[in-house]
């Protein structure tokens, strides 16, 4: 990416998407990061406001309650942190660099606490990109009296201390990748405060782009690969299991790398699928009866060979998963396959792959197609929760009625209001859910923290489930506010992974008895259409509300008296929630 | 170097940072004559001119600019 390509780029931008206001407090300059910014927010559709606060003067931006930071209302706010700032506290300091580091990230840290108590905005912390005066050379890290030293001990102390509703971007680990040589340009850093080279500026902006993804539901949850000279070698319907190149040694080495880093990906929460145009006798081979081959059938949530065409595979496995395209990433060596995929379905992501299997790991790398705000339990269990639901799927075939199955399954459910423990996965499923969500309201942990704290005014719930045939973990969470003599629907949102299981039925008997108890006469909803949730269109229709109003864009309000409210019949045994809350 | 032909690209690269096809330089042309030649894209100016004439300016030069007259004596002076 070139910068003033990017600069021409931003001023030609009109995108037509969602809107993200985006605060950066620096050390450095941002004017250059500005352009660079705006073009890249709109390569994704999203049209990026930004506020630029005061050079270097973080500490009196988020200290007063007035300033324009928090004017601005921003979604994030970007903490750019430059070590370079830091060069002139550090020289008149002889405290060495463990005890500097630990104020620096100290001070740095009371600023987060200071957003926090005026604002629910994501916080995005840069690491430092360390700078490169090695006072005793090879001996610096170990001696600890320099910049570069604190440096790398203040961003270990930034990891460590982040969390919640504070993000890292690891701008160190991209400068480094890049090379600090390269990244540092000392002239621009005179002339203008600038944070880096003109050069590395494009990575940097995009690096703030991607660390927002998480919170605008922009999440990586499938890679789906094509097997032949993708996982290994050759074909294995024209070489068969001894031709194939896998494993120790030369070409094999290669693919087998690849395969170390899916099954790295699935041990981190995504999902794996094949799509391969194969006989699924033959594709299957290798997993079953290939002594090298890092990966198992077991490892993949869906397998789709046949000789369809690759866009019938991605649907299939799309229905397999209840996962959007937009979603998925499509990995295949050959070029005209990932043409069709790019031309058929848009949303999925579809990476150039090198020529050099080699360097497939390597380019997938440096696209960082999987951001994440955080990794949860939920995160390691998911594969192993898409395995026991194909073994649902196919136990429902066995059964003559609905009622039958779901009762066959001894389904353990928990309704419980916002708890600290389960925070971080709500806010998760906030971010991550397009399909089954009622408003598609994204709260941060922040947000959800002030509705669990706001006793008074709502209650926020999540719902777990669990069967005979494994922990579904937290699946839905409603936020329900108390307005006058109305329950409120702020938000509603269930995860895809349990459809037809009678979640929202129990949801919506909990919310009715709920607004019975405090003595609300009437439960008010809205549904707010998006590209991905027309499955909750009639949403409210199912439980017998009535439409009151509808607008231009799609959405729509409805009522339900709740007298008159008839409980739904579920299959489920009820469990208390985690933390003793109602 | 070709005193003409340098005049003309380095005109080139200002219309393009400037984003301005009608800008024609002077040697006493200064920032206060071309529209959006400010902090920002006087640095913009620097680095283009750098890639475009593939010199690398040091950071007294830069300070030292007060003009287009003055970069093109520099050019000048690093390109002979």
């Amino acid at each position: 990416m070139d910068y003033f390509a990017l600069v021409k780029e931003a001023k030609l931008a009109a995108p037509q998407g969602a809107k993200f206001r985006l605060a950066l407090l620096a050390e450095c300059s941002t004017q250059h990061l500005a352009p660079a910014l705006k073009a890249l927010f709109a390569r994704e559709g999203v049209a990026v406001e930004l506020y630029e606060g005061p050079y270097g003067a973080i500490r009196q931006e988020t200290l007063d309650p007035k300033s324009g930071l928090y004017a601005f209302k921003p979604d994030a706010i970007a903490i750019l942190s430059d070590a370079r700032a830091l060069r002139e506290r550090f020289s008149r300091d002889d405290k060495g660099a463990e005890a500097f580091a630990a104020g620096a990230a100290g001070d740095m840290i009371s600023v987060w606490r200071a957003i926090e108590s005026r604002s629910a905005a994501v916080i995005l912390q840069a690491t430092l990109p360390v700078p490169y005066e090695r006072l005793f050379g090879n001996f610096d890290e170990k001696a600890a009296r320099s910049l570069p030293a604190a440096a790398r001990r203040i961003n270990r102390a930034l990891v460590d201390a982040s969390g919640g509703n504070v993000r890292i971007c690891d701008l160190d680990s991209l400068a480094s990748y890049l090379g600090l040589g390269r990244w540092f340009d000392q002239k621009l850093w005179a002339l203008a405060k600038a944070p880096c080279s003109f050069e590395c500026l494009p990575l940097l902006a995009r690096a703030l782009v991607d660390a927002t993804r998480p919170q605008r539901g922009r999440a990586v949850k499938c890679v789906v690969t094509d097997l032949d000279n993708t996982l290994w070698g050759g074909t294995i319907g024209d070489d068969g299991l001894e031709g194939i190149k896998l494993g120790h040694g030369d070409e094999g080495e290669a693919y087998l790398e690849l395969q170390r880093f899916l099954l790295a990906l699935k041990q981190r929460g995504i999902l794996l699928a094949v799509c391969s145009r194969n006989d699924e006798k033959t594709a299957l081979e290798p997993f079953e009866k290939h002594p090298e081959m890092a990966l198992k059938r077991s490892d993949f949530a869906a397998f789709v060979a046949n000789w369809t065409s690759k866009a019938e595979g991605l649907k299939a496995i799309r229905e397999a998963l209840n996962i959007g395209f937009d979603s998925m990433v499509f990995l295949d060596d050959d070029a005209f396959e990932r043409n069709l995929i790019r031309a058929a379905l848009p949303e999925v992501a579809v990476p150039e792959l090198p020529e050099d299997a080699a360097d497939f790991v390597k380019a997938l790398c440096e696209l960082n197609l999987f951001e994440a705000g955080s990794f949860t339990e939920e995160d390691r269990a998911r594969a192993g929760q898409y395995a026991a639901q194909e073994v649902r799927r196919s136990k429902q075939a066995a059964f003559t009625s609905p009622e039958g199955y779901l009762r066959s399954l001894n389904m353990k459910i928990t309704v419980a209001r916002f708890d600290a423990f389960h925070l971080p996965r709500v806010a998760q499923l906030t971010s991550r859910s397009n399909q089954f969500n009622l408003t598609t309201k994204r709260y941060a942990e922040g947000e959800c923290a002030a509705f669990m704290k706001d006793e008074a005014g709502c209650y926020p719930f999540y719902v777990t489930l669990k069967d005979d045939l494994g922990d579904s973990g937290l699946v839905a969470a409603a936020i329900l506010l108390y307005k006058g003599d109305a329950l409120e629907i702020d938000q509603w949102l269930m995860s895809c992974r349990v459809l037809m299981r009678g979640v929202e039925e129990h949801m919506m008997n909990f919310a009715v008895a709920l607004a019975k108890a405090k003595g609300l006469k009437t439960i008010k909803g809205r549904y707010v259409p998006t590209a991905k949730n027309g499955m909750v269109r009639d949403f409210f229709g199912r439980f017998g509300f009535v439409k009151t109003a509808e607008r231009p864009d799609g959405s729509a309000d409805w009522s339900l008296d709740a007298a008159r409210y008839e409980p739904k019949p579920v299959y489920f045994a009820e469990q208390a929630g985690a933390a003793g809350h109602g | 170097m070709d005193e003409a032909a340098a005049r003309l690209q380095l005109q080139e690269v200002m219309r393009d940072v400037f984003s301005d096809s009608s800008i024609e330089i002077f040697d006493e042309m200064t920032a206060a004559d071309v529209t959006g030649w400010d902090s920002l894209n006087h640095i913009n100016l620097v680095i283009a001119v750098e890639r475009s004439f593939g010199v690398r300016l040091t950071t007294k030069d830069v300070a030292a600019l007060r003009n287009v007259g003055g970069m093109l004596a520099l050019l000048r002076a690093k390109l002979t």
